[in-house]
């Protein structure tokens, strides 16, 4: 038994030293695989169609110039996913894309890609391994794709849109990121003390090299996750604890480059069960770590940043009740920086599809509600060297998730589910200030609410037939005081409506809308290399209001597989400047299909 | 249930402390970016512009501070201007005050010519605030004294010492020692002006001028490195586009301890000076790039100083060149700082 476990800590001391560690969704031995384990050639995929034309209007038209403010497009678009188990403990799978833009023939818009390409398989019946595509997550402070703004219980009107940009951009319910590289996973069964501990590494190659001035980035690390119920018997108290480290580094050898980072972070979170009975739990709850941010020329640091943070909460879970709640102290340190878990989804620079520029002065067009629900080349999983710009009418208390440096103060949440299921309750609140000022040394105030309600009114009768009432709301509130140049005062909310009734059966009538409004001022930092604060924009000003509605009808084929037709309205009032308002109208088709 | 919150608070301090010492480490006193008020904050005067002395005398090591002071950090300059002279130096900085630190005057000057035994005019001017402008005076009492070796200023007649060689008639009767115009130090400096159209050769006219004139046989220098000793002068000019100043360094080829035309061996500088600006310009070159040795330096026996006309540029019949040349010296590592 010592010489098994001896060398499992080999192996997995090997993995540590090749590629540090982390962590693992996937793997051999799903139901789904068992079931077809033996075919030997698989094929599967997702098929579909799209069809939609989509008007602008306003006073920002440039109506003298003939501007244009119609487009009409549309793809055909299939995934072809190949999948083979050459023998029971490998697995491969490659995804081929065809597509072909609305309106292209022979050639033009056509694409053929390879969209996805792995292997994964099992080492000794001891050690899961994957190479090529993978997703990884481990903690919303070291690697982790935090959920874009704008969203808080989105209707199921818009969420077709949703699920396009999150395939395309390979995001999941679980705030993975789509990493190319290797990972090993491995788990460990004990009799005594711990129940189990999992062990995983990756690493990955996230940006290639021009051999001039930027340099191949690597990310990799790992997490060794102890978790025990048997814990209460020796010491008291059960829980997890998992350890973290994630490296983001440069390659400076490669051409002309001489100069890198290095980002490191390390961190312990832990879930502690202190008191438990059949209806009640008590645990404690957090993450702890630092950071690391070197900036390396010619094999010498000529810069380096340590950052520190501290999360720390009881949670207390109700399990007759199914009622769970949540307070906790937050506190990001000013220069805390961890690229893995900081990058946004939102790519505030990206040039939109739809009206990037528009009006005499072909100015840029903000991205507004419309573009954020539905345009996938705002979106982005690629992971970013520095902090990305972001909108502060949607987010400025935690425009970076949870991970947003320079943020202390509390945390509380709620969430209860009725027995029935009829009613689904969530509720977030976070009031933060700043550690260190931004161009003065008085502090931000933060103010972030959000709550969400879910209503199943199919599930207070008998009705076969589903009716669904979404409700999602988000509150900000940023403010500062000191003398006049330094007065912030900005408040915003985001108000979200969905309606969801099948007046038929698997036939859906969707309505939805989203409401923004955001007024006051703020100082938008313009961010260097990293996250150094270079300048500040112009006093931001604000007093707009953006309505997104909808309507249409869905119909499910089957589970995956639907048809939806919907109008959309957009219109964007800016109280300051009349002459940028505008309204965007669309009608689109969609049809998407798994197979 | 006492032993179990003792538990959580146990663990929970565990596991704060164990990071909360890093914490520590945080620099909050300073904060992001630029300061707010310098960048958007409405400017205001706190302190008018003062001036540390009314008379200064730089000769016996005196100088000038200014001070000021504004609510927010902004670019300043402080303009001092000869009245007499025209000399004009340029203070500046970016900060919320002016200090005896970073506003000081030594008595040096920014733009040609040196200041005079003259009244000044001081000016605070803060760009970004055009209307804001204060006004001081100085009365300068005593000249700086500039590093290096002097090798002349034409203040004094240099007699003998100075070789007119007006071979072919081209010279006019301007050309000479001058102080009708400010020189570019003191009150004097040599004036060259001439048409190259009775021998249309390029040459115009030249003047030699012996190291006699520092009272020693070969011109003294700060050092015997080439590559260390600087050659400095003000070049002074019209505007007049065809003119070229040539320079060249005389060495005692033959020992003799005076300058023998066709024996001794003359070093110049590549590309030699085009005339094409206005006003005084100062000029400095280190040694070395005139292909000079280290022993050739130290038998330097002259200065040759010509005037040519540049003919393929000039019109027909050609113009007239001119140029003046002042405050002749050698530094040592590095030009003359004025």
């Amino acid at each position: 038994m010592v010489k098994k476990y001896l060398h499992l800590a080999l192996l997995f001391a090997l993995a540590f030293g090749l590629a540090g560690t982390g962590f693992a969704q996937v793997g051999l031995g799903s139901d789904k695989d068992k079931s077809e384990s033996d075919k030997k050639v698989r094929f599967n995929g997702l098929g579909r169609t799209s069809i939609q034309q989509t008007n602008l209007d306003g006073p920002i038209l440039d109506t003298l110039n003939g501007e244009v403010n119609q487009v009409t497009d549309g793809e055909f678009l299939l995934d072809v996913a190949i999948n083979a188990t050459p023998n029971d403990v490998t697995e491969v799978q490659g995804i081929l894309r065809l597509r072909n833009e609305l309106g292209g023939f022979f050639g033009a818009g056509q694409s053929i890609e390879v969209r996805e390409l792995w292997a994964r398989g099992i080492i000794a019946d001891i050690v899961k391994y994957r190479v090529g595509d993978m997703d990884m997550v481990m903690s919303p402070y070291t690697l982790y794709m935090p959920i874009e703004e704008g969203v808080d219980n989105r209707a199921a009107i818009f969420q077709p849109q949703r699920e396009i940009i999150d395939y395309e951009q390979f995001y999941t319910a679980n705030n993975e990121r789509r990493l190319q590289g290797a990972k090993l996973e491995m788990g460990l069964n004990f009799s005594k003390v711990l129940e189990t501990a999992d062990l995983t590494g990756f690493i990955s190659r996230i940006r290639s090299t021009d051999f001039f001035t930027a340099p191949t980035r690597f990310v990799g690390g790992g997490s060794v996750s102890l978790i025990s119920d048997r814990m209460r018997d020796s010491f008291g108290i059960k829980g997890n604890i998992t350890l973290n480290t994630v490296h983001t580094w440069d390659d400076i050898t490669v051409g002309q480059i001489n100069s890198g980072i290095r980002n490191g972070v390390n961190t312990i979170a832990y879930d502690i069960t202190v008191y438990e009975n059949p209806n009640i739990q008590l645990s404690l709850n957090g993450e702890t770590g630092f950071s690391n941010l070197n900036l390396i020329e010619d094999s010498v640091s000529v810069s380096e940043e340590r950052g520190t943070f501290l999360t720390a909460g009881l949670s207390l879970k109700h399990k007759k009740h199914g009622f769970n709640v949540r307070a906790g102290y937050h506190d990001i340190g000013p220069d805390f920086f961890s690229v893995g878990a900081q990058t946004k989804r939102v790519d505030f620079n990206s040039n939109k599809t739809y009206f990037n520029r528009v009006g005499a002065q072909n100015a840029r067009r903000t991205p507004g509600l419309f573009d954020i629900t539905r345009d996938r080349a705002l979106y982005s999983f690629q992971v970013s060297d520095r902090l990305m710009n972001y909108d502060p009418r949607l987010s400025n208390a935690l425009p970076y998730g949870q991970a947003t440096a320079n943020r202390r103060g509390l945390q509380i949440s709620a969430d209860w589910v009725s027995k029935d299921e009829v009613l689904d309750l969530d509720v977030q609140a976070f009031l933060l200030s700043e550690l260190r000022g931004q161009g003065t040394n008085e502090l931000k105030d933060f103010q972030h609410i959000r709550a969400n309600a879910t209503v199943n009114f199919h599930k207070l009768t008998d009705w076969k037939n589903e009716y669904r009432l979404t409700l999602g709301s988000q509150f900000e509130n940023t403010s500062r005081d000191g003398i006049e140049v330094e007065l912030v005062d900005l408040s915003s909310s985001l108000i979200e409506v969905g309606l969801e009734a099948e007046v038929y059966p698997n036939l859906f009538l969707l309505a939805g809308g989203q409401f923004l409004s955001a007024a006051g001022n703020e100082y938008i930092p313009v961010v260097r290399t990293f996250n150094d604060v270079r300048d500040f924009e112009n006093a931001y000003i604000v007093d707009e209001t953006e309505t997104l509605l909808g309507a249409g009808l869905k119909y499910n084929f089957k589970k995956n597989t639907y048809v939806t037709f919907q109008y959309q309205s957009y219109n964007y009032a800016n109280a300051l400047n009349g002459d940028s308002d505008y309204s965007l109208n669309q009608v689109f088709v969609l049809y998407s299909m798994n197979f | 249930m006492k032993i179990q919150l003792l538990k959580v608070t146990l663990a929970f301090c565990l596991f704060t402390t164990l990071f909360l010492f890093s914490a520590c480490d945080r620099d909050t006193e300073t904060f992001d970016g630029p300061s707010l008020v310098n960048r958007f904050g409405e400017f205001m005067l706190v302190e008018p512009l003062t001036v540390s002395r009314s008379t200064v005398d730089f000769d016996a090591g005196e100088e000038v501070s200014f001070g000021a002071s504004f609510n927010k950090e902004v670019e300043w300059f402080v303009e001092i201007k000869g009245l007499e002279s025209g000399a004009v130096k340029i203070v500046d900085g970016f900060s919320n005050e002016l200090t005896d630190v970073n506003a000081v005057w030594e008595g040096g000057t920014t733009t040609l010519p040196f200041f005079n035994l003259e009244r000044c005019a001081v000016e605070l001017i803060i760009p970004t605030e055009d209307s804001l402008r204060f006004f001081d005076t100085v009365e300068v009492v005593g000249l700086k004294n500039y590093e290096g070796s002097l090798f002349t200023d034409f203040e004094q007649d240099l007699g003998s010492d100075l070789f007119f060689g007006n071979f072919e008639f081209e010279f006019t009767n301007r050309t000479g020692r001058r102080s009708d115009i400010p020189a570019g130090q003191g009150d004097f400096f040599y004036y060259f002006e001439g048409t190259d159209q009775n021998v249309p050769n390029f040459f115009v006219g030249l003047v030699d001028i012996s190291a006699q004139v520092t009272g020693q046989t070969y011109i003294p220098l700060p050092s015997s490195d080439p590559e260390d000793v600087f050659f400095n002068a003000f070049l002074y000019t019209d505007g007049g586009p065809h003119g070229i100043a040539v320079i060249q360094f005389i060495f005692d080829s033959n020992d003799s301890g005076a300058f023998e035309d066709g024996t001794d061996q003359t070093f110049q500088l590549p590309g030699d000076f085009p005339l094409s600006g206005e006003g005084w310009n100062h000029i400095s070159h280190p040694m070395s790039e005139v292909g000079i040795t280290e022993e050739q330096l130290e038998k330097l026996v002259g200065l040759r100083i010509l005037l040519i006309s540049d003919m393929n540029s000039q019109p027909s019949p050609p113009l007239a060149v001119d140029y003046g040349i002042d405050f002749i010296t050698f530094t040592q590592g590095g030009p003359l700082e004025l």
